[in-house]
Formats: C-alpha cells, structure tokens, sequence
C-alpha cells in the first residue's frame, strides 16, 4: 500500500497588509528559509521536487511559472505551478508522493495583492468574456452579493447572523500574530454600517493581505528522518464547478463543488462527521455568509443548525466545535492563493499544539478560490 | 528598515502595464449563434437531448454538440443585489441592481442589470429583456441594456 503523506514543515511571511520591506520572491525565500530551517532541510538536496501555487495576473508577470524555481531553492529541479489555491497544490505534491516516485514536495503559495493597483481590472479579465464581463459591474464583490442575498433568502437567516461571523472571527484573531485586520467588534457594529454591495457591509468582506507560505511534505519513512511530529494529510479533494458563463452548472446560494470536495475528502479519511470525528475547522469566510455556508457544505447541520450553534457560542474558540478559531480571512485578510495556505498553516499548527480528545485528532481545512472562481478545496489534517 | 526610508516602494517603485485591454475574443459556434440572435433581439440557448441550456454551449455534458434553440421565458429574478459603492470604494449616485435571472424554458440563466426601485425588486418577479434599437445592436450581451419588471411602466 501506497505511504502515507505529511507535512513535516511549514514557513510564512508577512500576513500584513502590506509588505513594504521585501518583494514577492523575497517573501517566498522567507517562508521557504523558515520551513526548510525548522527541520534542518537542504532544498538542493533533500527535495524531490517543488510545487508553486500562483496566478499571473497576481504577479503582473506573463508566465510567471519561471520565477518559481529559484526563490524555493528549486533551479534546474522539477518545479511545476498550480494556477490554483494552495490546497490545490498540496492535493498535486500528495498526489506525486503517493505514486512512491517522490519521497520530499515543497508546496508554496505567495499574495502581494498591495502591488496590484487595478484590482477591479484584475477580477473583471476573470469574468466570462462573453456573457458577464460587458457588463462593466461597478464592484467585484457583486458575485458574492448575488451569492449571499441567495443564501439568506433560502436559508431565511438574515444579517444579524453575518454579523455575529464578522464579531466572532475578527475578536478570535486578536489573539493570532498573523490576523492583523483583527478588531473587538459586535454585531452592532457590522450591522449599524450600510451595506456596500447588499447584503454585505465593508465589515463582512474580509481584506487583502500580503504573505507566503511554504509547507514540506513527505513520505512516511522520510518524513521520519526530519521530525517526530508529522501531522499526518488523511484526506484532500478539490473541485471546480465551472466558469461564470455557464451558469446552468452553478447553484446560487449554494456550494454544490465544496459539498463535493468535502464528501471525498471526509470519506478518505474516515470521517463521518466533522463535529464528531474531528475537533475544529479552519473554512473559507472571505465574506461572512461563506463561512455559515461551508459548514451547511460541510454536513455540520442545515443552516438553521448551524445558526444557532452560533449563536450559542458553540462555534467560538473553545467551544463545542470551534470554527475560525484562528480569526480566519476577516481578521487575517485574503491572501489570494495563499489563502488555503494560512488555513492549512492554522490547523498544521494547532494540531502540534496538541491537547485534542482521542479519537478527534483532527482539523478540517475548507477553501474557496474566491470570485469569480467556483473552485473548492478540503483537507483533513490529522496527528 | 532604515536602510530604505519609511516605506521604500515611495522611493523606488516599478511601475507596469499589462495590455490585456487589446485581446479579442472568438466567440465561438454558440458565441456566433446568440451574437445572430441578440442583433434580431432574441436569445437562443442550446438543446441537449431533453435539456436546453442558457447561455447556450457548444458541447453538451454528454460531450455531444448541441442544437441552437430559441429561449422565450418567463424570465424570473433567482437572486438579485443592490451595487452602492463601486470597487474604489465611492458610493455611486444612483445604486444599481443586478440580478441573477433564469427563463423558466432553460436551464442556467443570465446576471444583467434590472432596472427597477429597491421596493419593486424581489426574488422570483418576472423581468423581460429591454433590447437596444436594432440599428444599434452589436452582438453582445450590452445589446440587453437591461431587464424590467413585466408590465412595469419603467421603459
């Protein structure tokens, strides 16, 4: 039987809103230092190959998939990107590992979205180009706008709930060094702004943030010779529904493409029900409403469930099963496709932590590539 | 951080373009059949065995070809959003809705523009396409300059 996969390393850097100091390839030599230095691993020599998660247009470089290589430690190596998320990537490096062809994959994933000064620009070129983008939408988070409005009105939750996301993750990250858009906010507080694209406030969108990060996986036995602590990967999956042209595919409201990435991911690892068998979730909350709907997608409860776990604090940190204990994006800020990678890098290190049930060593890693994208991503992570 | 000043991107930066504004796009057998359609003010959406599609596609999920066939409604607003502030964060004079619309007839749907008041817009009304004049019409999805609610006066 093929080996089981580890992460036996992670690095990061940054997680501000701007990162003045370095470049994007610095801060990817940062994180990779950081993660290589950790277990006393030589990319030149220990590492079988390199996986980097990126986008041109993030980096304004056509064929950007050159620049990977070097900052990693990864010149005249096997290198190859992933125009995804970084869980995406970590699903490829897994992947090559299993097939016993690869013992160490370095998976690294990097956001200087302070470079970008066309933002807007950016998301729009990301539109169908027939059918959406000549409508010229004055603001790029209208997709999330349509998407929430639908899940409310289905749902018959309303924005108080939204709101109490917004308080929760933003006052749980003030105690997470990488969650610097964290704030002591109330409900109220989300609820007294008006929205900027309905039913979404300024509040429940969650910013950018400049970071990179890097995670070393490894075969079993190799992942023996750098640490006695692998957390250990027991299931990952991710699904693209289609693009926004092709409307008939998409469920508005809905994550049908997360339902499906959870299904497979939760079964490889035996997982029948998040709550049960695992002890906490790091999920997409981009915008507010997502993380309500990625627990629905999760099989966590309807959204009538879920919402009133919330409401009872039962999805606070130390709760019954806490959600975005780290803060998530609203208070660590979205850092393109590094996104996944701060989820991932939030439960790898609160697993090693330790101090979980027997039996529910476990973290549940949910992503959304964010709009317009219809891509999703799940993990179970375990020790 | 000396070394560079306050913030070092003031006394050094880079600055780029990238030319995306000048690509063209092919719009395809589909993207031909609905450009012929909107510039008679119609729509065409593709059938696939008992299923039709809109917008149309050129493959069917059987990874069959399709055929182009005319989509009439009813047109239902699914879902729809009030746009207040632009990308840029400035609140725009007149907020705009946008809506996510399915024809009962197909499946799929479109998101466009509805012009209608914020107490006139609700899930599940029905809107028909207000086309551009013919001499006017280029092909494109603009050529609906938007949607009104059926048997609105707004015009």
């Amino acid at each position: 039987m093929a080996s089981r996969v580890a992460i036996v390393s992670m690095g990061w850097y940054g997680f501000k809103s701007s990162v003045d100091e370095l470049s994007f390839r610095e801060m990817m030599f940062e994180a990779a230092t950081r993660a290589y230095e950790t277990v006393g691993l030589d990319p030149r020599r220990d590492v079988d190959a390199f996986v980097s998660c990126q986008e041109d247009y993030w980096e304004g470089i056509a064929i950007t998939d050159e620049f990977a290589p070097e900052p990693v430690g990864g010149v005249l190596r096997p290198t190859l990107t992933v125009a995804g998320d970084m869980l995406q990537g970590v699903a490829q490096a897994y992947m090559m590992i299993k097939t016993g062809y690869f013992d160490v994959v370095v998976v690294e994933s990097h956001a200087k979205p302070s470079d970008i000064t066309t933002m807007h620009g950016i998301f729009e070129m990301a539109l169908d180009p027939l059918y959406l983008r000549p409508l010229n939408p004055p603001n790029m988070h209208f997709l999330a706008g349509l998407d929430a409005a639908a899940f409310l009105q289905r749902s018959r939750l309303g924005r108080e709930h939204l709101a109490m996301v917004v308080a929760k993750n933003k006052r749980a990250g003030l105690s997470n060094s990488r969650a610097s858009h964290a704030a002591p906010l109330s409900p109220d507080d989300v609820l007294s702004m008006e929205p900027v694209v309905d039913p979404l406030t300024r509040l429940d969108i969650a910013p950018f943030s400049d970071a990179a990060v890097v995670a070393v996986l490894a075969s079993e036995e190799a992942a023996r010779r750098f640490t006695d602590t692998p957390v250990w990967i027991e299931g990952i999956s991710w699904i693209t529904e289609a693009g926004t042209g092709a409307l008939a595919w998409h469920t508005i409201g809905a994550m049908p493409g997360l339902r499906v990435a959870a299904k497979r991911a939760l079964a490889m690892a035996g997982v029948s029900r998040i709550d049960t068998d695992t002890s906490f979730a790091e999920v997409d909350d981009r915008y507010s409403y997502v993380e309500l709907l990625a627990l629905e997608e999760l099989g966590l409860g309807s959204p009538d469930e879920v919402a009133r776990m919330l409401e009872d604090g039962d999805l606070d940190p130390g709760g019954y099963y806490p959600v975005n204990p780290s803060g998530g994006s609203l208070a660590a800020g979205v850092a393109l496709e590094a996104t996944a990678g701060f989820r991932l890098l939030e439960v790898y290190e609160r697993l090693l932590a330790g101090g979980y049930e027997e039996g529910r060593e476990r973290g549940v890693v949910a992503s959304w590539r964010g709009p317009p994208t219809r891509t999703f991503s799940v993990a179970v992570l375990g020790v | 951080m000396a070394m560079w000043g306050k913030d070092p991107r003031v006394s050094v930066r880079y600055p780029g373009r990238m030319e995306v504004e000048k690509y063209v796009y092919t719009p395809g057998l589909h993207g031909l059949e609905l450009a012929k359609a909107l510039k008679e003010g119609r729509l065409i959406g593709t059938r696939c065995g008992d299923t039709i599609y809109f917008p149309p596609t050129t493959f069917c999920p059987d990874h069959a070809m399709g055929e182009p066939v005319e989509i009439k409604g009813p047109w239902i607003v699914e879902a729809y959003t009030v746009v207040r502030e632009d990308s840029s964060s400035r609140r725009l004079d007149k907020p705009v809705v946008i809506a996510y619309i399915t024809p009962l007839d197909a499946e799929g749907g479109l998101i466009h523009y509805v012009e209608a008041s914020e107490e006139e817009i609700a899930p599940g009304i029905e809107v028909e396409p207000v086309f551009a004049p013919p001499e006017k019409r280029k092909g494109t999805i603009r050529d609906i300059l938007y949607f009104k609610v059926k048997n609105s006066a707004q015009e």
